[in-house]
């Protein structure tokens, strides 16, 4: 324990120092750079050196004489601390790269500050023993990253991203709090423990109150509105993070607060699995629509929140219905999934950080040709997408086959619960389909092809510091593809302390990670071996190259490219019930036709029923009651003396 | 000593009674100054508190200064940087803010009564004393127009909130946690409408508080 404390007070110190010595940045950003590297590796080692005796790493103190503050480990804290502290630390080596504008040094530090603070806040939600110490660490983290967000304050997209934020972050803090308070009136207790004594009603109360707080944070669907504004609003490698490591949290409390009720109802694993299914695919499906970079990627990591839930879901089900084979297998899949998003998405968000860098556009239209221009990125960016699309032998396959297997161990079932799982087949089917479209169109688009504009021919490659994360992250993608016995055995332990009703054995887990790293390994044969083909076919022919998309023209243009909503228009026309879409087009009418115009928007409509719906009706009812605020000081006193005489009133009587 | 309390109270009472039919600013903070003094005297002539240490008497000795010397003087120095003497246009006229005052008191008795605390002997007509100065305070904020009246009736209000204090606890002062939370919260209003007093008069060249009308939304 003492280690890792040890840990988090070097990042924190490393987080204070740039606020101290911010006129000399150049040379700071290195110091800084080290003591956060040395501190997330303490961390690392923290947790690794004793993984059996997680137990003991459990620490409490008081708070204003009247509180404890209380925090424990154990394995699912151990197995969530991982991606904090190894994406973490990439994301800090980047962002010495991506900040290197001296002029706003105090800024950057402020910003380094607060990165730091996020890391130590995230480290201390995953350790949280009771209700004060897991809310204290909760606010923490959801501010220090609204200030990360609000980096660049004088823009006001990002002012409304960051208020967006804002508003969903305690919104979902306030829900988070309420389930606590329901918790604490029935127990009388601090401690997360007596979550297991409640009565069985409270306890769906509690978790379903917990859920939609713990969704906002994690982007589960009609509360996943702030992530497409706070992602492209926020400096690339703090998208990373939240992205990648943050939301995670929220799926880390709801995993929590489910094992801590131990809850055996049938209907908390259906809902969770419907929430999962929705967000999935119409994350996936709106991230298609989008033409924004990074609000692409945000949409996506709704997405893959949905994936995630749905193993959580699955498992859940497992559970209610004793199915160990299900529930293991669908709560490991969703942690190796937690793990996996986390690496690949920190490694696209860093590919895109480094491609709006390089070109200063982040509309994917504008762009093309850039692998030929940025080599190392455009390749890591390529393994991200395969990844994510959970194709073999990267690691998204691994964690999206768990989650596969866990729900054809549950078609046994019947009833509701065979439709559901049914369902989710399906929808992982989609899910798994549609990503794969959405980012052929990103690689595409932004990657082959030639060049839209001006900055994206000019385009060169970043600094080593910049594509080294990638190029580890990358590395980690195809390590975890290929080598995946320890991995699903990591997931597998992460599950041991919590999950109580019974393993799966060990055999199955064997022969499922030997199958798997056996098709992963031959894929990577076949794909060795088609290369080996090809160069011998191609031995002794002419090679030559021409422009892409040349065809034989004489006049080239790059307008006669796919852009990214041509390519997706006829996906996009299929779901149109799911979404609003928005068209202006000039068409070809007369004999002799004028410019002919198309432009497409979609809305989400989680977004525009949360507009229509609730924000415009409180605005006009709260538009109503503006005449209190008047002005006159003497009156607004009047206020008080008129709530004291009440207070005194009811008192009285 | 019961005499010298209650005249003490009395005293309290009346300066009370002045700031509300008084219309030049000068005098009001002369006023507030004589009842700074005599609220921070008050605790020590009380019989409980006849037992003190000298970190008490110190305590006690810097709150005569901050409450008698100290805020009376800044609000002094503020009055002679503006053009403003007097308080014109009450939004209450003096003769029935006086009239008001009269009933104040008797709502306060009223209220001590319907409390029913069990106080310490002799300290029911303190509590009346308190919730006087407390509702002549907002009386005061409600009032009048002018933002240096607005800070008095604040002090006025944080002295009767002291008095409160007082009249109610019955510990051996080793802990001020009341006192100082008191002073404190004088010292930053005063500092705090010190600068709104600046600014008002910087803008406006008045320090009519009716100008903050325009720094709503």
């Amino acid at each position: 324990m003492n280690i890792f404390l040890l840990a988090l007070v070097i990042i924190v110190m490393g987080g204070i120092l740039p606020l101290l010595t911010h006129r000399y940045m150049a040379f700071t950003k290195w110091v800084y750079l080290g003591i956060t590297m040395i501190g997330c590796i303490t961390g690392l080692f923290a947790i690794f050196s004793a993984p059996a005796k997680l137990q003991g790493m459990a620490w409490s103190c008081s708070w204003l004489h009247s509180f404890t503050l209380a925090f424990a480990c154990d394995s699912l804290s151990f197995f969530f601390l991982i991606p904090i502290f190894l994406i973490c630390p990439l994301a800090v080596i980047y962002s010495c790269a991506y900040f290197d504008k001296a002029e706003n040094s105090i800024r950057t530090a402020v910003s380094f500050f607060c990165t730091n603070v996020l890391i130590a806040a995230m480290s201390l939600v995953t350790l949280a023993a009771n209700i004060l110490s897991f809310a204290l660490v909760w606010e923490l983290m959801s501010l220090s990253s609204y200030v990360l967000v609000m980096y660049d304050y004088e823009k006001a997209e990002t002012r409304t991203a960051g208020y967006l934020y804002f508003l969903f972050a305690q919104a979902g803090a306030l829900l988070i709090f309420a389930a606590f308070g329901v918790a604490f009136s029935q127990t009388g207790s601090m401690a997360f423990d007596q979550f297991a004594t409640l009565p069985a009603e409270a306890k769906l109360v509690v978790f379903f109150i917990a859920f939609l707080g713990f969704g906002s944070k994690a982007g589960v669907f009609p509360l996943h509105v702030w992530l497409p504004h706070a992602h492209p609003a926020a400096p690339s490698h703090i998208s990373a993070i939240m992205s990648g490591v943050m939301i995670k949290m929220g799926i880390y409390g709801i995993l929590r607060i489910y094992f801590l009720l131990a809850s055996g109802d049938l209907i908390i694993g259906q809902a969770v699995l419907v929430f999962g299914m929705v967000s999935g695919v119409l994350g996936v499906l709106y991230a298609l629509g989008k033409d924004n970079f990074k609000k692409l990627l945000a949409y996506s990591s709704v997405e893959n929140i949905g994936i995630i839930l749905i193993g959580v879901g699955l498992g859940m089900i497992g559970t209610a219905k004793g199915n160990v084979s299900m529930a293991g297998f669908g709560f490991a899949g969703a942690l190796l999934h937690v793990f996996n998003h986390s690496i690949f998405k920190s490694l696209l968000f860093f590919g895109a950080g480094a491609v709006i860098k390089k070109t200063g556009t982040s509309q994917v239209d504008h762009l093309g040709g850039l692998m030929k221009r940025m080599p190392i990125a455009g390749r890591t960016f390529l393994i991200g997408s395969v990844s994510i699309s959970g194709l073999p032998p990267f690691s998204g396959f691994i964690s999206e086959f768990l989650i596969y297997f866990a729900a054809f161990h549950g078609l046994k079932h019947n009833n509701i619960t065979l439709l559901l799982i049914i369902l989710a087949i399906i929808s992982l089917t989609v899910i798994g389909g549609l990503a794969s479209f959405c980012f052929t169109k990103v690689v595409g688009i932004v990657f082959l092809g030639e060049p839209r504009s001006g900055k994206a021919a000019q385009a060169g490659e970043g600094g080593r510091l910049l594509t080294l994360p990638m190029v580890i992250l990358a590395g980690l993608c195809l390590t975890i593809g290929i080598f995946p016995e320890n991995f699903i055995h990591l997931a597998f332990a992460g599950l041991t302390d919590i999950v109580k009703f019974g393993r799966v054995d060990t055999a199955t887990i064997d022969t499922v990670s030997a199958n798997l790293t056996l098709g992963s390994r031959l894929f990577i044969l076949i794909f060795f071996v088609i290369l080996l083909l090809r160069k011998l076919l191609y031995k002794n022919k002419e090679i030559t190259k021409g422009p892409t998309w040349g065809c034989g023209f004489t006049q080239g243009t790059t307008r006669i490219q796919y852009t990214g909503t041509s390519y997706t228009r006829s996906v996009v026309d299929f779901f149109r019930p799911f979404t609003v879409i928005k068209e202006t087009k000039v068409q070809l009418r007369k004999i002799f036709p004028g410019r002919t115009e198309y432009l497409r928007r979609i809305e989400d409509i989680a977004e525009v029923g949360l507009h229509r719906g609730l924000a415009l009706p409180l605005l006009t009812l709260l538009g109503k009651f503006r005449w209190i605020q008047h002005g006159k000081v003497q009156l607004y006193i009047g206020y008080i003396i008129l709530a004291i005489s009440v207070l005194l009133l009811v008192s009285f009587i | 000593m019961s005499n010298i309390v209650n005249i003490t109270m009395v005293i309290i009472l009346l300066s009370v009674l002045l700031s509300l039919a008084s219309n030049r600013l000068i005098a009001l903070v002369k006023i507030m100054a004589l009842q700074g003094i005599m609220v921070s005297l008050l605790p020590l002539l009380l019989e409980h508190h006849s037992r003190m240490g000298s970190g008490g008497l110190i305590f006690f000795q810097v709150m005569i200064l901050i409450k008698g010397a100290l805020i009376p003087g800044l609000l002094y120095v503020a009055l002679k940087r503006v053009v403003t003497k007097r308080e014109i246009e009450p939004i209450i006229g003096y003769h029935a803010s006086l009239f008001a005052g009269l009933i104040i008191i008797l709502l306060s008795i009223f209220i001590t009564e319907r409390l029913h605390l069990s106080l310490p002997k002799g300290h029911d007509l303190l509590l009346t004393t308190a919730i006087t100065t407390i509702s002549a305070g907002f009386f005061l904020m409600m009032s009048r127009k002018k933002a240096i009246t607005q800070v008095i009736g604040y002090l006025m209000l944080e002295n009767g909130i002291y008095l409160v204090g007082t009249a109610l606890t019955k510990h051996a002062h080793t802990l001020y946690v009341v006192e100082f939370g008191v002073l404190l919260d004088v010292l930053v209003g005063v500092m705090i409408m010190g600068i709104i007093l600046h600014n008002i008069n910087h803008t406006f060249d008045d320090i009519d508080t009716d100008h903050l009308n325009l720094l709503k939304d």
